[in-house]
């Protein structure tokens, strides 16, 4: 009696993961990654997935085509780095169009000051999500 | 039990919505020729292997770290440190977000250092908002409560931090920082209820000369008896930075710290290579500290920073000693230089680090005036990740 109700427990659980587990609408697709460079038009904190804080989206020109690019980035980096208006970057993403015709890009590699942000691999996972600011003091090896 | 452990591992395994968001592994190679950072010159090498997991729930994240670090040569300074937290992110708006962590960390040493094992509970919360697109004010607050094993290292500590930095079209950006913080020693003395250490720090092994007096006492013990004692601090910091494209970035900092009241309350403190120590921290000194930093973005996408520090820093409440440990009367003072290279490289599932520093510490206490390398190699490996959202 216990062994199946332990059973139980485990299906409930996985199912209700799989029902929790559902994915939002926009994925990174790796067959849409493209590189644009180009100069900070505005900064903003916007809403972007259900039941997750609104995202860190960066407008940026892109300085070939002219073109203008919503680039998200995951809150943490909000706080994990400063941007700035005018500022040149070096994104490369993953290109989705929403219903208002936006250009938008999924970010996975942002070049600036000299050093490259990983933000995702280059299957599209994120990395370095949680943790957020405790993560900053991360000592690469030892620090003084 | 087993059975429970068991079960509680398939439901992390099979739910992806229990399975961690992100599962790293590290491993770091350090060589020192100074371990412990005085002139007793003495070599080792550190292995440090560490794990790092984080989950998403809402808007909290949960996240564990862990550290074990082997040392050679020294094998009973061995120790593990564990980190847990929680942590939310909630914008105010779109220009501002203001962020929580509470977390705890355990401090476990081998032995010779085992005086230092803590448990603590932090607390830290920061605001961030653009003032202007060019422009953005930080303000910080941490608060921490640090229960030792030797309770004479027991503390309450906080820090306000103010920062405002400002970017120009020159690619110029500009930062104030205004800092402040207290620590409070709960009870620095020995009292009937605190075993006095059973050794003294192994830096000080060999070293002898009448250093300390009062045998079989702690080094650090100054009172007899008495209240809790607090420092305050104050300090003021500059940054002045430059990109020259987007692959070169120099950087120029500033700082000079004040002591507003109180003062160590042991009669030595030290530090030493990668172990945090309660006697040695931003509350022990007043001083300033200069420092340059280059970073380069190279061929093959390698990331490379050339660092120069320079500090000046006075420990008020520590006198100075000769080699024979009399007191020469006057506050001990430390002038350090300091050069660092370190390069990073990321490839899609791991990353390389290497890091090399080279330390030249004068001291007006001579047991404190050394030289040191310091060499370190290390991998991270990003296992595991939630999704692709």
């Amino acid at each position: 009696m216990r062994r199946r109700g332990q059973l139980y427990l485990v299906f409930i659980l996985i199912f209700s993961g799989l029902v929790l587990g559902q994915k939002t609408p926009h994925f990174y697709n790796v067959d849409k990654e493209i590189r644009v460079e180009g100069p900070i038009q505005e900064i903003n904190m916007e809403p972007r997935y259900v039941d997750t804080s609104p995202f860190l989206i960066i407008k940026l020109k892109d300085t070939k085509t002219q073109q203008m690019y919503n680039i998200e980035l995951s809150p943490v980096w909000f706080f994990e780095q400063n941007f700035y208006k005018g500022e040149v970057l070096v994104v490369v993403g993953s290109l989705y169009v929403s219903g208002d015709n936006n250009l938008n890009i999924i970010a996975r590699e942002v070049r600036f000051r000299g050093e490259t942000l990983i933000l995702r691999d280059k299957h599209g996972f994120p990395n370095w999500r949680g943790g957020k600011m405790k993560r900053q003091g991360r000592k690469k090896g030892k620090e003084f | 039990m087993k059975k429970l452990a068991f079960l509680v591992l398939l439901i992390m395994i099979l739910n992806p919505s229990l399975m961690a968001d992100s599962f790293s592994l590290s491993l770091y190679q350090n060589m020192t020729d100074n371990l412990f950072q005085n002139s007793l010159v003495e070599s080792d090498q550190l292995s440090s292997l560490s794990f790092y997991v984080d989950k998403n729930l809402s808007r909290f994240s949960v996240f564990s770290e862990g550290t074990y670090s082997y040392l050679y040569n020294n094998p009973n300074l061995t120790y593990y440190l564990q980190d847990v937290g929680l942590d939310y992110l909630h914008p105010l708006n779109e220009k501002s977000a203001v962020y929580f962590s509470l977390g705890g960390r355990g401090a476990f040493y081998r032995s010779d250092f085992s005086d230092y094992n803590y448990l603590a509970v932090n607390f830290f919360t920061a605001f961030k908002s653009y003032t202007s697109p060019t422009s953005i004010i930080n303000v910080n607050y941490s608060l921490e409560y640090k229960n030792y094993k030797s309770s004479l290292f027991d503390s309450l500590s906080q820090a306000l931090l103010v920062s405002f930095d400002k970017y120009f079209q020159t690619r110029t950006t500009f930062k104030g920082e205004i800092s402040w913080g207290y620590k409070f020693f709960l009870h620095p003395f020995l009292s009937q209820q605190t075993p006095p250490m059973t050794d003294y720090p192994a830096s000080y092994k060999g070293r002898g000369k009448g250093r300390f007096t009062g045998g079989g006492y702690s080094p650090f013990i100054t009172k007899p008896d008495g209240d809790g004692q607090g420092i305050q601090v104050f300090s003021l910091s500059g940054l002045i930075a430059q990109g020259l494209g987007n692959k070169i970035g120099l950087n120029l900092t500033g700082m000079r710290q004040w002591t507003l009241s109180g003062e160590n309350p042991f009669t030595y403190i030290q530090e030493f290579y990668s172990v945090e120590n309660p006697s040695y921290d931003r509350f022990s000194w007043f001083g300033t500290q200069w420092g340059s930093q280059l970073t380069i973005l190279m061929p093959w996408n390698i990331q490379f920073k050339l660092g120069y520090t320079r500090t000046q820093k006075e420990f008020p409440g520590i006198e100075s000693l000769n080699l024979e440990g009399e007191s020469s009367g006057i506050t001990r003072e430390d002038r350090r230089k300091q050069v660092d290279l370190r390069a990073e490289k990321n490839f899609p599932r791991f990353s390389l680090y290497l890091s090399y520093y080279y330390i030249m510490n004068h001291s007006n206490d001579p047991f404190f005036e050394w030289t040191g390398h310091f060499f370190s190699v290390g991998i991270e490996w990003n296992f595991l990740s939630g999704g692709r959202k």
